[in-house]
């Protein structure tokens, strides 16, 4: 029982590792950097300059959703990135093809993904605190911590959904980059959800996220666990929804791809 | 001659547009990308308080950033995926310059982009009530047409910089939010700090874009859109002369190392 459970965990350990190593390691730090941390910087910049010019008052709010949504968005490329980029190389029906165990290989290669957001949107913060001047004096930084991480696992959910995708069309990363889009607008990063018209408050609360961005902005705000106990369990469970309807879908479309030879077509 | 040249562009827009541009990557750039930063826009207006967004810069800025999304992608993925394919030498070795190739390129690219442009226009008007009453159109029209150059300028400068190097995709790839911001797509330039007002300077696209703005919001003075359109005008030749540089660059390595593909 013991070495089955080590074998599992040092395979989802090896994938993660070779997976993120082979990712990254052919990159220079400027690439590195950039791409971790340059296009959220950027885009989080320009919302608040849309925001001023409209005369949102509250450039803040802008700058820690953005920086929220970090961790979620590695959460969701990094599962949807290992599926997406198998089929894009031609080696999809290789891995599909061995015996080895689904989870391990798909699961375990976001492992390091989930783990990079996450430490990214801390150092984010840390950057954030130093230009924007946020006081962190009163922030539980258990708290900020367990809603970051929650954040990055839950939106792993929708990488399965997606990354299912990327099993019967090439465009399986172009439709997830739309949908990320969509979270801007939809999950309470740059304006709170109350904002948006009645209908897409409802598509926002079936969503993971938005009740971890909203946790995690109360716990900026010095909130204790009392007052956000509610919404991280709602994240988790809505996230929990979304990891295993994002797997089973995951395996039906692959018994479906299968069947249909349609693994590599592009 | 002239039937021959003719017959390349028609050829290679035709090409571009099947295989490169008409795609759901492309079409996300070029639609649902602009929906989203107008959409953005609007709810950020809607959350200050105002009743009324203003439809210029939230909803056609929208369109104008769609378009600029579309030219850095599908102008700087051109060039890495003949890169990755090989094919880069080949189409330096051609009797058809890669100047000419990614010119033409560039030009399909900043028309389909013009189309996000139109529907952003059209959604001001037929859903949003936007209305040209009080706007400069002769003003505007002009600054229209500089700015599609501008873009185009900056466009084959892009293509052509990947060409020079592969390390600069990495920077490139990255200019889309900066030049989004310097030039103002969805706010105007004055709500900018002083020193990245200074900065925005050196791109044409900030001066034909805010010349059209200006002209959409009633502008007429003829002085202040004439120093716009100059200086954008101005700045886009600048851009043509450091394009042809990259050109001869390109022409020189691949003279001596015979390949492109590792640099």
């Amino acid at each position: 029982m013991i070495r089955r459970l080590v074998r599992t965990v040092r395979l989802y350990l090896a994938q993660a590792w070779l997976s993120y190593h082979g990712r990254f390691s052919i990159t220079n730090p400027f690439g590195y950097i950039t791409s971790k941390l340059g296009f959220p910087f950027f885009l989080m910049i320009f919302f608040i300059f849309m925001g001023k010019f409209v005369g949102f008052s509250d450039p803040l709010y802008i700058v820690i959703g953005n920086l929220l949504l970090i961790p979620a968005n590695n959460g969701m490329a990094g599962i949807s990135l290992a599926i997406g980029e198998e089929r894009g190389w031609g080696t999809l029906s290789y891995v599909l093809g061995s015996p080895a165990p689904r989870a391990p290989v798909f699961i375990g290669r976001a492992i390091f993904y989930i783990l990079d957001g996450f430490v990214t949107a801390l150092l984010g913060f840390g950057i954030a605190a130093i230009i924007f001047r946020m006081n962190l004096g009163q922030v539980d930084f258990y708290l900020l911590t367990l809603c970051t991480f929650l954040l990055a696992i839950t939106a792993s959910g929708i990488g399965f959904l997606f990354g299912s995708i990327s099993l019967i069309t090439r465009d399986g990363w172009t439709i997830l980059n739309t949908f990320i889009q969509a979270l801007y607008i939809l999950v309470g990063v740059n304006f709170p959800v109350d904002a948006l018209p009645g209908a897409l408050q409802k598509v926002a609360y079936c969503l993971p996220l938005t009740r971890g961005v909203m946790a995690a902005r109360l716990v900026l705000d010095g909130a204790g666990w009392s007052a956000i106990a509610s919404l991280i369990g709602g994240e988790a469970l809505v996230g929990s929804l979304y990891i295993a309807a994002g797997y089973a879908f995951f395996l039906w479309i692959e018994k479906r791809s299968m069947q249909s030879g349609t693994l590599d077509a592009v | 001659m002239k039937c021959i040249r003719w017959g390349l562009v028609k050829q290679q827009m035709s090409v571009q547009l099947l295989v490169r541009t008409l795609n759901f990557f492309s079409l996300s750039l070029f639609i649902l990308q602009p929906a989203v930063f107008s959409a953005v826009g609007m709810l950020l207006s809607h959350a200050a308080g105002n009743d009324v967004p203003d439809l210029v810069y939230s909803v056609i800025g929208g369109g104008i950033m769609g378009m600029w999304s579309g030219i850095v992608f599908t102008s700087t993925y051109d060039i890495t995926g003949d890169r990755r394919n090989g094919m880069l030498e080949l189409i330096t070795g051609s009797p058809t310059s890669l100047a000419s190739v990614e010119a033409i390129r560039t030009f399909t690219n900043v028309l389909c982009g013009f189309f996000a442009v139109l529907i952003a226009f059209s959604a001001a008007m037929f859903i949003f009530d936007y209305s040209l009453n009080g706007a400069n159109l002769w003003g505007a029209g002009i600054s229209l047409l500089i700015l599609l150059f501008a873009m185009w300028c900056s466009g084959v400068f892009l293509a052509n910089f990947l060409a020079w190097s592969r390390i600069s995709g990495t920077f490139v790839e990255y200019l889309e939010m900066p030049v989004a911001i310097f030039c103002g797509f969805m706010f105007p330039i004055r709500v900018l700090p002083d020193w990245m007002q200074t900065i925005s300077g050196i791109f044409p696209i900030r001066w034909a874009l805010e010349a059209m703005n200006e002209s959409l919001l009633g502008m007429r003075d003829v002085r202040y859109l004439a120093e716009h359109w100059l200086l954008a005008i101005g700045l886009c030749l600048l851009l043509l002369v450091a394009t042809n540089w990259l050109q001869n660059k390109v022409q020189d390595k691949i003279r001596v190392n015979g390949e492109l593909s590792s640099i």
